[in-house]
């Protein structure tokens, strides 16, 4: 009587033995160890890399074709003075509206953090650009009449926003870091003299311990938006 | 009986033993566990890999759409050219939906509309107005007014002594600002905790109403847009 209840006890504790061992090896087959994890690292990193090529591909060819369009354009309305007109309306509004690279007078901003002087400071945040510092930048830019801009390459257009996430700023969902290099095209006067102004914003970045350093430019650049601009829900009225 | 007690013994020695071994055995599988917590910043990496996947894919997929588009635009204008046919319908829808993008036509969609009222507390400031502009475009507005004054590339918001302009507009409060996008994107951006502009402002008194609408609209730039230094770079 006494023995079967010790063997009953004891089967039990060996059943409970099992499975315990049983869910030990099964957590330790599941939980992904390195080198499989690594794997599938490899595996996603590879169709990153293929959707990049695909996406740069598709973009390129993007580009051809419109370059093709506008050619077309011009063709399809050489004989007609109206249609033609419009068309060179068209191109007037992609300049504005930064679909395409354009150049002229105007003026390069390039602000950098001021690492030498962070080092010595109980609050180094002072002397780093900051993503609203850029913003203001901008704001006054187009106060001075900018017709393009751009930071870093990245052209600032209707719907461009420049963020921070943790250390690091975006501008149209790119990443870019200091020294930051915006480059402005407009009156050369106007806009030299709305950025170098005292008390200005700039002047304020300065004292404070940014580098900054301004200078006109008389045949400046300024890229194209590096991207496509596809309203999803805006209607014309 | 002697024999009895002598096997009860060996007995709870054995059970002692497998009670010892079974809890070794749940300590090992405990620290098991506590290692692969080590793993989280590898699965992270995966996770970012898996939205830089998306991302990719999403900038494929409109980029394959627009060249579609811009395709079909090119056939449509080499048939008339072939018909020696008039363009000019062609043309005029090109144009206006090029003046669209730009903010030269009225526009209505779902979005958002913030109101932002002085109060004693809290006086509205055009950096508060460049922000939360800054901050809808970044949830994904296509379209953005202060007051009725269009917000476009070249737009500026400033401020003399309280008297606030945006693209040279007066603007006063009550400040209406209207945003055509994601309804869900807007509001959800503007109301992130802590980080969101609602939260950061709403705790020094600022005055913020934020509604969504389903038929918003905005009018166009009033203003001419003009090239006059831009030069396009023709390649």
């Amino acid at each position: 009587m006494k023995k079967k209840q010790i063997a009953i006890t004891l089967g039990v504790m060996c059943f409970i033995l099992t499975m315990s061992i049983a869910i030990q090896i099964r957590t330790v087959t599941s939980s992904n160890s390195t080198a499989s994890q690594s794997l599938i690292n490899n595996g996603l990193r590879d169709e990153v890399l293929r959707w990049k090529e695909r996406y740069d591909n598709a973009y390129q060819e993007l580009l051809e074709s419109e370059k093709q369009l506008t050619q077309i354009r011009e063709k399809a309305t050489q004989n007609n003075t109206t249609a033609n007109a419009k068309q060179e309306q068209i191109k007037e509004n992609n300049m504005l509206l930064g679909t395409v690279e354009v150049k002229g007078g105007g003026l390069e901003i390039m602000l950098a953090d001021n690492n030498a002087a962070a080092t010595n400071l109980i609050d180094p945040s002072m002397v780093l650009v900051h993503y609203d510092d850029l913003l203001q930048v901008v704001n006054a830019l187009n106060n001075a009449g900018a017709e393009a801009i751009s930071i870093n390459g990245q052209r600032v257009i209707t719907t461009t926003a420049i963020t921070c996430e943790g250390n690091v700023i975006k501008v149209n969902g790119e990443k870019i870091s200091s020294p930051f290099t915006i480059k402005a095209i407009g009156s050369q006067g106007l806009l030299l003299g709305a950025m170098t102004m005292a008390g200005g914003y700039l002047d304020n970045l300065e004292s404070w311990g940014v580098i900054v350093n301004v200078k006109t430019v008389d045949d400046i650049t300024v890229e194209k938006y590096n991207g496509i601009i596809n309203y999803k829900y805006v209607k014309n009225k | 009986m002697k024999k009895e007690k002598k096997n009860q013994i060996v007995m709870t020695i054995i059970i002692g033993a497998v009670c010892v071994v079974f809890f070794a055995v749940m300590f090992m599988q405990f620290k098991t566990i506590e290692e692969t917590d080590i793993t989280a910043i590898e699965n992270m990496r995966e996770a970012d890999l898996r939205t830089a996947i998306s991302e990719w894919k999403g900038k494929y997929e409109d980029t394959q759409k627009q060249l579609e588009s811009n395709r079909k635009s090119v056939q449509e204008y080499q048939q008339t050219i072939d018909k020696n046919g008039e363009a000019s319908e062609l043309i005029d829808k090109d144009l206006a939906e090029s003046n669209m993008l730009l903010g030269k036509t009225d526009v209505t969609g779902e979005g958002v509309i913030v109101t932002l009222t002085n109060t004693q507390e809290c006086v509205i400031e055009y950096s508060h107005l460049l922000e939360l502009v800054n901050e809808l475009r970044y949830a994904g507005a296509e379209a953005i007014s202060i007051n009725d004054a269009r917000v476009v590339t070249t737009t500026d918001i400033t401020q003399i002594n309280s008297r606030m302009q945006v693209s040279g507009q007066r603007v006063a409060s009550p400040y209406v600002i209207k945003a055509i996008g994601n309804q869900t994107y807007l509001s959800s951006t503007l109301s992130l905790k802590d980080s969101g502009f609602i939260d950061r402002y709403k705790a020094s008194g600022m005055d913020i109403k934020l509604e969504k609408g389903n038929n918003v609209k905005i009018l166009k730039y009033n203003g001419e847009m003009k090239v006059k230094y831009m030069k396009e770079v023709e390649k």
